[in-house]
């Protein structure tokens, strides 16, 4: 509409700011500043990330006004306009927003004037009253503005539900939802880091509107972090975790079933062991995350059939205690030891319950003399970062037992970084590849319940990642470079995985539909699985640095 | 000639001809009548079927599956689903469509990786179903009913279990 357009000229100059995914795109030159919005310079808008908050509720607050107002015949404005001057999209803001309360009668909009005096009544909704101060949405008032600008908000979301109501709020479109959802996940989480508290409680409340507006995977994820975002502000930790380990085993088995990311980790640690294990006759393995125990049926079956014959194999499985004493370790121990028992393979078992791995002592492991040790851990390490000296001590233990081989499989990323901004970016990256390998996993007849669960599993992490700290904080994944330097300064030397793991794993993933998708890479002797480009698990394996030739 | 050839007066020329035929071909040949359907589901046929085209099958090998389950359910299970994904998947100049189940061309690494999902499998069904939802359901089991609970291996299966 023209009259906008004339309005912009007339504009004041405001901070340099603009996130419109809504509008046509001005073409300019991309311009990368360290300290400009990277997403929104390449589309020519000039954004500084600390405003990104702020513009980010102006625009939610336009469109919601557009949104009430779409009906009225003003669609044509989210396509036609130009935007003449994107780096003061804020006073372009302003103006629409001024325009439109005066076109329309909708009380609203009167939440969000720039001049005007500061509490509206708004219908039924006796909350706003109480608001103390009032919402003086004064962008020229720096220090007034987060609160009034929460303020506001939180006014403007308390009255979304009648918008709701009343009509949906129309969300032009959903890919620019969806980055707008990302960049108010990021939003939220930076004023969470910046304990700022009220703004990051009315941000999350608008990721919950604006997921509902997404589909698949996106909308999955930005659930899970506006949850785990929710309870890190509101201090509602997830509690009592003894009850959490058989459900986790549970959710386990279900995210094992969907996607091959816990079969791979299997098949390539498995395949290491054996190659560790040629020539030994009394072969035992330390499990340090039994669970179900699904990782070991293959490996007996492997076993029996190598040149030579089975040796006699030993498995000793450690798990946390079970809420109601339940022996599930001894379950799984018998069930191993009766599938051995129908393939032909010596067996013995036994089970450790420990709450957590340093409690270990290697003599309780009995470890004979004779025989070849291989320590395994399936996404526990990370686990006993959350102590200090816990992961030091574990790795002594290992080095004690004097194993032949110790296998690691560990997710690919670092959500253990001081700073919890970037931990959340890290972990918004990480769960999204993986949310999105889950969805493609829908073409075949996937058990739907299954998916569900797996999403649930990763909720948890999600969950754990994003709102606990300390002790409680366990899922402190680091990338594979942080583990070698770790192993390596622990005295661990890395021992390659060959060819035979390689094409074991290939294959695996081919046998997936949406196969396409998965990615196995090499890397410097380890092997990675990952979707499309991003590695997501990495195996590696290690052997001590004495003992070449040894055994 | 004056007397009329009953194929099944001759089990052993059935066996002989059966043995030489893809696994669906086998699936409809159990179809056609009672004793058919009892030769057809012979477990040695299905080994046959397997491992025909391995150069030197391992020893040890039959002892095994059929601990876990028979060949029959290891074709069903694993070397059926794992073969036709990987046919698409291995840019080998193989011949046309039609010759793919004929000429079964099994690496040592295909034959390793079915084995394993196979013990994955029984492991599945001892695990969860107690012992349940045995061989006798052959393939059918994990299609419906209790079978679907071994969902391990679902990824694979997706074909009309004849």
């Amino acid at each position: 509409m023209k009259r906008y357009r004339d309005r912009e000229k007339s504009l004041t100059q405001g901070n340099s700011s603009g996130k419109a995914k809504i509008w046509e795109q001005h073409e300019e030159e991309e311009e990368k500043d360290a300290g400009m919005d990277e997403l929104l310079a390449v589309l020519g808008y000039k954004v500084k990330s600390s405003d990104m908050a702020e513009v980010a509720n102006k625009l939610e607050q336009l469109e919601m006004a557009m949104g009430t107002t779409m009906e009225d015949g003003i669609t044509h404005l989210s396509t036609d306009t130009v935007h003449k001057n994107p780096s003061d999209l804020s006073g372009w803001v302003q103006s629409m927003l001024s325009e439109l309360n005066n076109t329309t009668n909708f009380d609203e909009n009167g939440l969000v004037e720039s001049n005007k005096q500061n509490r509206t009544t708004i219908i039924s909704d006796d909350d706003l009253r109480a608001i103390p101060g009032g919402a003086v949405f004064n962008k020229l008032n720096e220090p007034d503005l987060l609160s009034s600008e929460s303020g506001s908000s939180n006014k403007r979301l308390r009255s979304s539900p009648i918008i709701d109501s009343a009509r949906p709020v129309v969300l032009v479109d959903s890919q620019e939802t969806g980055v707008r959802l990302v960049h108010t996940l990021m939003a939220c989480a930076e004023a969470v880091q910046q304990e700022n508290f009220n703004l990051a409680d009315a941000l999350v409340r608008h990721i919950g509107i604006l997921a509902v507006s997404q589909s698949g995977a996106m909308r999955k994820v930005a659930t899970y972090f506006a949850e785990a975002l929710a309870r890190r502000i509101y201090k509602i930790y997830p509690q009592d975790n003894s009850i959490e380990s058989s459900y986790t085993d549970v959710l386990q088995m279900h995210f094992y079933e969907t996607c091959p990311y816990l079969k791979f980790a299997h098949f390539t640690a498995n395949q290491a062991i054996l190659e560790a294990f040629t020539n030994c006759n009394k072969v035992h393995v330390v499990d340090f995350s039994l669970k179900q125990g699904m990782q070991w049926p293959a490996l007996i079956q492997a076993l029996a059939l190598r040149p030579g014959g089975p040796p006699s194999f030993r498995l000793t499985g450690i798990g946390p205690p079970q809420p109601n004493n339940t022996d599930a370790l001894q379950q799984v121990g018998w069930k191993l030891a009766q599938l051995a028992e129908t393939i032909g393979v010596e067996f013995e078992f036994r089970g450790f319950v420990t709450n957590s791995l340093a409690d270990l002592d290697c003599s309780i492991l009995d470890i004979r003399e004779t025989e070849a040790v291989a320590v395994n851990s399936v996404f526990e390490l990370h686990r006993l970062l959350s102590r200090p000296r816990m992961i030091e001590n574990v790795l002594n233990i290992i080095k004690q037992m004097n194993p032949k081989i110790v296998t690691i499989v560990e997710q690919e990323a670092n959500h253990n970084a001081v700073v919890f901004l970037d931990r959340f970016n890290e972990a918004l990256h990480y769960y999204s590849t993986m949310f999105d390998s889950l969805e493609s996993s829908l073409t075949q007849p996937v058990n739907n319940q299954d998916l569900v669960m797996s999403e649930v599993y990763l909720g948890r992490q999600i969950c754990n990642v994003v709102a606990c700290e300390g002790a409680d904080r366990v899922e402190r994944h680091e990338t594979l470079s942080q583990w070698r330097v770790r192993m390596n300064s622990s005295g661990f030397d890395p021992v390659h995985l060959g060819s035979n793991a390689f094409k074991q794993a290939s294959m695996l993933l081919a046998l997936f539909a949406g196969g396409d998708g998965y990615r196995v890479e090499e890397n410097d002797g380890c092997l990675m699985l990952g979707w499309h480009t991003r590695p997501l698990i990495a195996t590696s394996a290690w052997q001590l640095t004495a003992a070449r030739g040894e055994l | 000639m004056g007397t009329n050839f009953f194929i099944n007066d001759n089990q052993d020329v059935l066996i002989e001809i059966l043995k030489r035929l893809d696994g669906r071909s086998l699936g409809v040949a159990a179809c056609v009548c009672k004793l058919w359907c009892g030769i057809a589901r012979n477990d040695s046929l299905w080994e046959h079927l397997c491992f025909r085209h391995v150069s030197q099958p391992q020893e040890g090998v039959r002892t095994v599956v059929l601990a876990l389950g028979g060949y029959r359910r290891l074709y069903m299970v694993c070397v059926r689903p794992v073969l036709n994904r990987l046919r698409k998947w291995r840019p080998i100049g193989m011949e046309s469509d039609s010759e793919i189940v004929r000429r079964v061309y099994w690496t040592r690494h295909e034959v390793e990786l079915s084995l394993s999902l196979f013990c994955v499998d029984y492991y599945e069904r001892v695990l969860l179903g107690g012992g349940g939802g045995g061989g006798g359901g052959g393939g059918g089991g994990r299609h419906g009913g209790d079978g679907a609970r071994t969902t391990s291996l679902m990824f694979l299966c997706k074909a009309v279990n004849v």
